[in-house]
């Protein structure tokens, strides 16, 4: 009998996404996530067979498995006569897309190279910390019982603390010592940069982006970024908002030609940029 | 650069181009294949090119050392490739790129012929795939 995995519930975030592909690119007709052993993590196409989805990772692994002469297999992309499948694996998942070949061919490796490795990445790094975020249990000593009840209701659970006072003076202060935030990851497409008032060493990032690191980080100022090719190749260097006349261009990274060189990118191809958190920030964490 | 080759089978040698061939090989499309192939083994790059007949084989790779890790993958990679498409109900396989973190291999399946081009990564892969489907 054939076993049929449904998605869990654990990994609805992924299930909500996969089941956005079919609006973002209507021609991706099929996006499954799954597991070494075929459980199905997210299927945008109902249920399918556990056994189907194991077997594709065994051939999957029967390539990786062969592949060293080539450095391991980063991505596979299978082109049939009206069909096109692309499989990757990140962190012992698999992703596995098919789309028609008329298909846009960025955005299908956008979303299937891209974003939902992305994401799948982020899920992993925020997982572990979620029992930390949950809500603690009640007291059980008196003593902290008492320190309960002696603290005013509006103010956080971190009253006790010296510096406490300072912290409620500066809300993105305390936000970024009690809960810092993991630097997000963002998606742009390259745009190159050229010009006699153009720093060779700067890249401008789209100022929305800019504008949402403040909110999350507050008067900590970030002043490196790291971008990421989808090769693997990665700089860091410093940025700038994009000019206010250029701001239309949304979700464009500006790259100026020797950082380009650096990374091997041309314009058209995506990069995966995040902030650097400097490192004494991160020890306060 | 090294080749196997079993008694009912003919071996040549043509410069860097090794072929392994049953006798009564006379494959048409084999041969201009082949000549495709041997085209684009030119090009800067192309580390090399494997390509599977029915009767016949031909191989160039620059890294001698390496061919029977290249013929592996290139066979897993057919194999694989069919079973992947099989699960996810593609009918037929035109060809198939898998890319690794230094080289690149394209995989074409024309007809009975099955062939794969190991390249570097900032290779055009698809002005290749158009060169050997001509």
């Amino acid at each position: 009998m054939t076993e049929v995995s449904s998605p869990n519930s654990s990994s609805t975030p992924l299930q909500t996404i996969l089941g956005e592909f079919r609006n973002i690119s209507p021609e991706t007709t099929k996006a499954v996530i799954f597991k070494e052993d075929g459980e199905i993590l997210a299927c945008n196409e109902g249920d399918i067979a556990k056994d189907r989805a194991k077997n594709l990772a065994a051939a999957f692994d029967e390539i990786a498995n062969h592949s060293e002469v080539i450095g391991g297999v980063e991505n596979l992309t299978i082109q049939g006569v009206n069909s096109q499948i692309n499989v990757i694996t990140t962190n012992g998942r698999y992703l596995a897309t098919v789309s028609s070949r008329m298909a846009d061919d960025k955005r299908v490796k956008a979303l299937t190279f891209v974003v939902l490795p992305t994401i799948i990445k982020l899920m992993d790094q925020t997982e572990p910390s979620e029992p930390e975020n949950e809500p603690t249990d009640p007291p059980n000593s008196e003593a902290e019982k008492e320190k309960e009840t002696t603290k005013p209701p509006e103010e956080p659970k971190h009253t006790e603390q010296p510096k406490h006072t300072e912290h409620l003076s500066n809300p993105h202060r305390m936000l970024s010592e009690q809960n810092f935030p993991k630097p997000p990851v963002n998606q742009f497409m390259v745009e190159k940069i050229a010009g006699l008032l153009v720093a060779s060493d700067i890249v401008r990032v789209d100022a929305d982006i800019v504008a949402k690191w403040v909110d999350l980080y507050g008067d900590r100022e970030i002043s490196q970024v790291n971008v990421e090719t989808l090769e693997g190749r990665s700089v860091r260097c410093k940025f700038r908002p994009v000019r206010e006349a250029d701001s239309k261009a949304k979700g464009i990274i500006q790259i100026p030609e020797r950082i380009l060189q650096t990374l091997r990118l041309v314009e058209g191809k995506l990069v995966i940029v995040k902030p650097v958190i400097p490192a004494e920030w991160e020890e306060k964490r | 650069m090294s080749s196997k080759s079993s008694p009912n089978q003919t071996e040549t040698s043509l410069t860097n181009v090794a072929v392994i061939s049953s006798s009564d090989a006379d494959d048409p499309a084999f041969a201009s294949l082949g000549a495709s192939l041997v085209e684009i083994r030119k090009m800067k790059g192309v580390l090399g090119y494997i390509i599977r007949g029915n009767s016949s084989a031909a191989f160039d790779l620059a890294e001698g050392d390496k061919i029977t890790q290249f013929a592996f993958l290139s066979y897993q990679l057919c194999e694989s490739c069919l079973e992947i498409a099989k699960q996810l109900s593609v009918a037929t396989i035109e060809s198939a790129l898998v890319e690794g973190k230094n080289l690149k291999v394209l995989f074409v399946n024309v007809g009975e012929n099955k062939i794969s081009v190991f390249m570097e990564k900032n290779i055009d892969h698809s002005g290749i795939l158009k060169r050997v489907l001509i």
